[in-house]
């Protein structure tokens, strides 16, 4: 657990990140013990990271909509400053999983989590936590760029502007659109609507409007798949750059991407009740080499159901 | 920190539904085949060789010389069939593994066939000379290099990680006949200065032999690096 929680709670409201209160939510709906024999055992990842290199922590996180458990019992843990790829089959709970990362399930009715996701040690689904200021703290970039229907400029600076920004705005919007090396083919035109943009532009564009806020942890699911494969290389090795700055979660169906891009690639699938679980978790030259277990051997070489 | 690994090949099962990666299976089952036709190959020829040194069968020596032409082909053709399921298919797992064993050992029979046509015409060249009795151990070497090729061959159809390393264990004893060989040849040479030259002949077969071993022993690696993920030398 790392020492140095950061503080994201409300102000004025009393925090203890030392313990803070778990909210554990439907008890009842816990695994049967026949559950439990149907669920394979993920396999055992020598993976041990540093404390202070561990950006979220995951401790048999379930995420449930309704009565159905999308996501089951989970445990693994996200390097600092590394991209770390969830791979698997449609269904098995990858964009569930990442999206309890910065509680943007909380947007969906009838979604609850049990267990525990820490974010620097700070579980994050604790009383008093501010998923607002979660979400600025851990950005987020979805399947198909969605640029606001603003100017490039504008785009970038809505973020800070929103959260009350007091420097130099144009400083910050130039910075950004460097960072997601966007720069040199908008600099000339940064009044023009985002959404003139190209596909990869665009995407690259939220990437900036992502960064503008300056958070810790980029999540980004399915970022290339409407883009062509240039465009697709282009992030991947925007990806690359960003890492020095930001830890990078990333949800892919293309194995490839995961495989080029990614520093760890945990893999996923569903069990007979349809929830999604961890099968393994390993290197990523480890996992698409010598993966350990016989269902990710199968997924990966494209033998899978 | 070693992560044990699921290396059986995935079962055959009579689905009705089509099976997602049917294209490449076929791919891959016809480079193994191939693979174990450039074996059978290389094989002949080391039997055709060994018979035309012993028979002393010009004739024979020949024709592994001229057939020496379609085990390169073969292994032009592998070579070209794994580069392409290479570019096209972006194997992973055990199925990138899988292509390259089979690549390096396509690589390894060529140079063993190669060997087989040095054997031939050594046994042309002791052909044309006196009559000398051959040395023992050399027909006992080429029945065992042919034995181990065989061994090999199917230590890497069945991806029998076991096998491989029995293969790599057995190239001891081609190593002591050839040393024996080495031996009896230097003492050929000193008390027949006239069999000097037959003599040479002999030993270099038997290094050629000796070296064909070697090779097998490369297939054994490649067989456990598909099982496991791992290179190990396995004959230091």
């Amino acid at each position: 657990m790392a020492t140095k929680a950061p503080d994201i709670a409300r102000p004025g409201e009393q925090t203890d990140s030392q313990g803070p209160t778990i909210r554990i939510v439907a008890t009842e709906t816990d695994m049967t013990e026949a559950e439990r024999v149907a669920t394979p055992a993920p396999t055992s990842v020598a993976l041990d990271f540093a404390d202070d290199q561990v950006v979220f922590e995951l401790d048999g996180l379930s995420c449930f909509y309704g009565g159905f458990r999308a996501v089951n019992e989970i445990s693994l843990e996200v390097p600092k400053n590394k991209i770390t790829a969830f791979i698997g089959p449609s269904g098995c709970g990858k964009s569930t999983l990442l999206r309890s990362f910065n509680r943007m399930n909380d947007l969906i009715e009838g979604a609850h989590v049990t267990g525990h996701v820490r974010y620097h040690g700070v579980d994050l689904y604790a009383d008093g936590v501010d998923a607002v200021e979660v979400r600025r703290r851990i950005g987020m970039v979805f399947q198909k760029p969605n640029p606001f229907p603003k100017s490039i400029y504008d785009n970038v600076a809505f973020g800070p502007r929103v959260a009350g920004f007091r420097g130099n705005m144009d400083e910050l919007v130039e910075q950004s659109l460097r960072r997601a090396a966007i720069w040199d083919e908008v600099k000339d035109k940064l009044k023009a609507p985002g959404t003139a943009l190209s596909g990869g532009q665009q995407q690259r564009l939220c990437i900036a409007r992502a960064i503008a806020v300056e958070p810790d942890v980029i999540l980004m699911d399915e970022p290339c798949s409407s883009l062509d494969p240039i465009a697709t290389l282009k992030i991947e090795e925007l990806m690359r750059e960003l890492k020095e700055n930001f830890t990078i979660v990333i949800v892919t169906h293309n194995m490839q991407q995961a495989a080029r891009a990614s520093d760890y690639t945990a893999f996923l699938t569903m069990g007979e009740d349809r929830g999604g679980y961890l099968v393994e978790m390993a290197p990523t030259q480890e996992l698409f080499t010598r993966p350990a277990n016989r269902l990710t051997e199968d997924y990966i070489t494209g033998r899978f159901g | 920190m070693e992560r044990a690994i699921d290396s059986e090949r995935p079962q055959q099962n009579a689905e009705t539904t089509p099976r997602p990666r049917a294209e490449f299976e076929r791919t891959l089952d016809a480079v193994r085949d191939n693979v174990l036709r450039l074996g059978a190959m290389v094989e002949e020829a080391l039997e055709h060789a060994g018979r035309a040194l012993m028979e002393r069968d010009s004739d024979l020596a020949d024709s592994v010389r001229w057939e020496d032409a379609n085990v390169n082909e073969l292994q032009r053709q592998i070579n070209q069939e794994i580069t392409v399921t290479i570019a096209t298919q972006a194997p992973v797992a055990r199925d990138i593994r899988e292509l390259l064993a089979l690549y390096h050992a396509a690589a390894e029979l060529e140079r063993m066939g190669d060997y087989a046509v040095n054997i031939a015409k050594l046994a042309q060249q002791l052909a044309s000379e006196p009559e000398t009795p051959m040395l023992r151990q050399i027909p006992l070497m080429e029945q065992l290099c042919r034995s181990q090729l065989r061994a090999a061959m199917r230590a890497l159809v069945d991806i029998s990680e076991v096998a491989a390393r029995e293969v790599c264990a057995r190239d001891d004893e081609i190593d002591h006949l050839y040393s024996s060989v080495y031996d009896d040849s230097m003492a050929l040479m000193s008390v027949a200065p006239d069999r000097v030259k037959q003599a040479t002949h002999m030993l270099f077969a038997a290094h050629h032999l000796e070296r064909l071993g070697d090779r097998v022993t490369n297939i054994g690696e490649d067989v456990v690096f598909l099982a496991t993920g791992q290179v190990e030398d396995l004959n230091p």
